[in-house]
């Protein structure tokens, strides 16, 4: 239940923590909330991609899978999802409560 | 080739990708190297690129490749697969990597983010390419809320130009492709894509360009070449021969900055969505649809989504009809009526004030409820995700909802996007969809289609949906695109656009004397060959 409420939290608080961008500067290092968002959450989650969250997945098949994508799902880059980003990211889905608003097969 | 079906097929099933890794990471890169490039020469561009850019942004050998050869288009031969991967920060390391390029005569496909979904995403037209991966320049440099414009690098997304604007609440939009999240504004415009705001035809709100030249030399186009000028993103034209064009779906140069206008935030933006019942209503829709867009009445570039598309994107194939028979229109029309959707769905949007809007609505409800369609609003489809989809898209909002496409039909993703274009007259329209429907049902295939409707051009944007994971369905589908191709050509129909599995064969039908200007072009500007051979069958 402590995880589930840290989870919901998380949610809420997630935007400020996102890392913003200034002008003429590269995007900074983002953290796994910001990534999911902006990339994973377009999807999984909203009947496009399988469910991630709440399943525990390995994180070294969450990150061969990112960089491979499987079936329907495109492949993300180290020039995308910088390695530092991902390793962070696959921690991050593993350790993370469902969503009750995601929805998806 | 072995490597590359075994590195593919490695990507389908969850039981292999373990195994498949492990076997890849000890495997030696024995792709085929482009014409003239022998061993010691690829290896001679590796070690170089690696001095420019470090080790770790350089990629190889077979297994750390892998993520740029992922595509969904049908590859049966494996034609399509890069031998490497290079990833510059900086302009100075791109024109590093062009004189690297042409001592080792080894070619380079440069791509922005890497996300031209069923065009190819970041592989090459030709074998043998190290992939110019410039996702990592992906500064925004630029942005000017009073004149509406910016300047950006290839790798910035839609997304971080959305973010950005947002965060500093400057009131401007972007206009997105249907894959905005993670696509480049500069990758869709130099492919001449298109978005769906008043703004979305991408290359006409191009602004000037920096171009890394063949010969490693920079060069701005427009004003962007005048010392002091400050009206690089306001006037496209500068003076003498308007050259920006020559680095649109061309292999001229690499452009590594781009100014773009942006559309200010309407005080009213207003979504319609408009039902027609039959797929026999084709001439009818895009003879109500054109004069009020030749007039500007209705300012953005319209979709006009066949039911079949519109399912594609939410649902299962096997939800409709059961695995194995053909696509009927009945099932169609039960299952687009259960989710509030007619067979042909037309989007557009009112961009104004109040008092505008008000003015033009009765207008278009009047010529469009003559067309026999219904007219529809967020009042009465508040709620419905196919409505949400395009409301989104048409204000410039980002998703990704379309690679759903990629799950109609099996687990194997694959697409490939046909888009020949024709004027907007419906006796042109409803023979397209004749023909388009003839050819996809001998190959067994789904018309999944739409039609974007210009200022005066339809492009027949048509979803070729396959498993890719089926080597049989792959190859099926190879020969359907290209006997679409053809048979499009033989009407006098050609793509506005096509992927990298077509670019000769649509080059084709340009005719020789546009091919041989095009070549002289390329011979002049490019004499080692070094940039993107094969994009748009140049080479």
């Amino acid at each position: 239940m402590k995880i589930l409420v840290a989870g919901i939290a998380g949610i809420g608080l997630a935007s400020s923590v996102f890392a913003a961008q200034k002008l003429g500067e590269y995007q900074p290092q983002r953290p796994p909330e910001q990534v999911y968002a902006k990339v994973c959450g377009y999807c999984h989650g909203r009947n496009i991609g399988p469910i991630l969250l709440g399943r525990k997945l390995p994180t070294d098949t969450i990150k061969a899978v990112a960089r491979q994508g499987r079936n329907g799902m495109p492949a993300f880059r180290p020039t995308e999802v910088t390695h530092e980003e991902l390793d962070a990211l696959a921690i991050w889905i593993s350790k993370s409560p469902a969503r009750v608003e995601e929805h998806g097969k | 080739m072995n490597e590359f079906e075994l590195n593919r097929r490695g990507l389908i099933g969850a039981g292999v990708l373990g195994a498949a890794m492990v076997g890849l990471a000890s495997c030696d890169n024995k792709a085929t190297l482009a014409p003239g490039v022998s061993k010691a020469d690829f290896a001679g561009a590796i070690k170089a690129m690696r001095g420019v850019v470090g080790d770790e942004w350089v990629f190889g050998d077979a297994d750390a490749v892998t993520p740029w050869k992922k595509n969904y288009i049908p590859d049966p031969e494996g034609r399509h697969l890069p031998v490497g991967a290079v990833a510059p920060k900086t302009v100075e390391e791109v024109q590093e990597i062009v004189r690297i390029a042409n001592k080792f005569k080894q070619p380079i496909w440069p791509v922005s983010t890497g996300k031209n979904m069923g065009y190819g995403m970041a592989t090459p037209a030709t074998p043998g390419q190290i992939v110019l991966d410039l996702k990592r320049m992906n500064r925004i440099l630029e942005v000017d809320p009073q004149l509406g414009t910016c300047l950006i690098e290839p790798g910035v997304t839609y997304q971080q130009l959305k973010d950005y604007l947002d965060e500093n609440n400057i009131p401007l939009w972007i206009d997105v492709p249907t894959v905005g999240p993670i696509a480049s504004p500069v990758g869709n415009t130099l492919d001449r894509g298109v978005g769906y705001t008043p703004y979305g035809d991408h290359f006409m709100f191009q602004c000037g360009m920096e171009v890394v030249l063949p010969d490693g030399q920079l060069m701005r186009t427009g004003m962007g070449s005048i010392e002091g000028s400050t009206a690089w993103q306001a006037f496209k034209w500068g003076y003498g021969p308007y050259v920006d064009g020559l680095f649109t779906q061309s292999n001229f140069g690499i452009v590594s900055k781009m100014g773009m206008w942006l559309m200010p935030r309407p005080p009213v933006y207003k979504p319609f969505m408009i039902r027609h019942d039959n797929m026999a209503d084709v001439p009818k829709i895009i003879e109500a649809m054109r004069p009020l867009r030749v007039s500007n009445l209705v300012a953005n570039c319209n979709l006009m989504m066949s039911a079949s598309y519109q399912l594609a994107m939410f649902k299962r194939r096997n939800e409709i009809v059961p695995d194995g028979r053909p696509l009927d229109d009945d099932s169609v029309r039960k299952a687009a009526k259960a989710n509030g959707l007619g067979m042909w769905n037309t989007y557009f949007a009112l961009y104004g004030t109040e008092d505008t809007v008000a003015a033009i609505e009765p207008i278009i409800r009047a010529q469009l409820t003559a067309s026999g369609g219904e007219v529809m609003t967020a009042a009465e489809m508040e709620g419905n995700p196919w409505f949400h989809h395009h409301q989104t898209l048409m204000q410039g909002g980002l998703n990704l909802d379309e690679i759903g496409l990629l799950r109609w039909r099996g687990a194997g993703g694959g697409l490939a996007w046909f888009a020949p274009v024709a004027a907007a007259k419906g006796a042109e329209a409803e023979a397209q969809t004749k023909l388009a429907r003839r050819i996809l049902d001998k190959h067994g295939f789904d018309y999944t289609a739409a039609y974007a409707i210009g200022w005066r051009d339809l492009h027949h944007i048509i979803a070729l949906l396959f498993d890719k994971s089926d080597p049989e369905q792959e190859k099926k589908a190879d020969a359907c695109y290209r006997e679409l191709v053809t048979s499009f050509g033989k009407k006098g129909w050609a793509s506005y656009r096509t992927g990298v599995n077509s670019m000769e064969l649509v080059a084709q039908q340009y005719g020789q004397v546009n091919r041989d200007f095009n070549k002289l072009l390329k011979n002049a500007i490019d004499p080692n060959g070094v940039i993107a051979p094969g994009k748009s069958g140049i080479i």
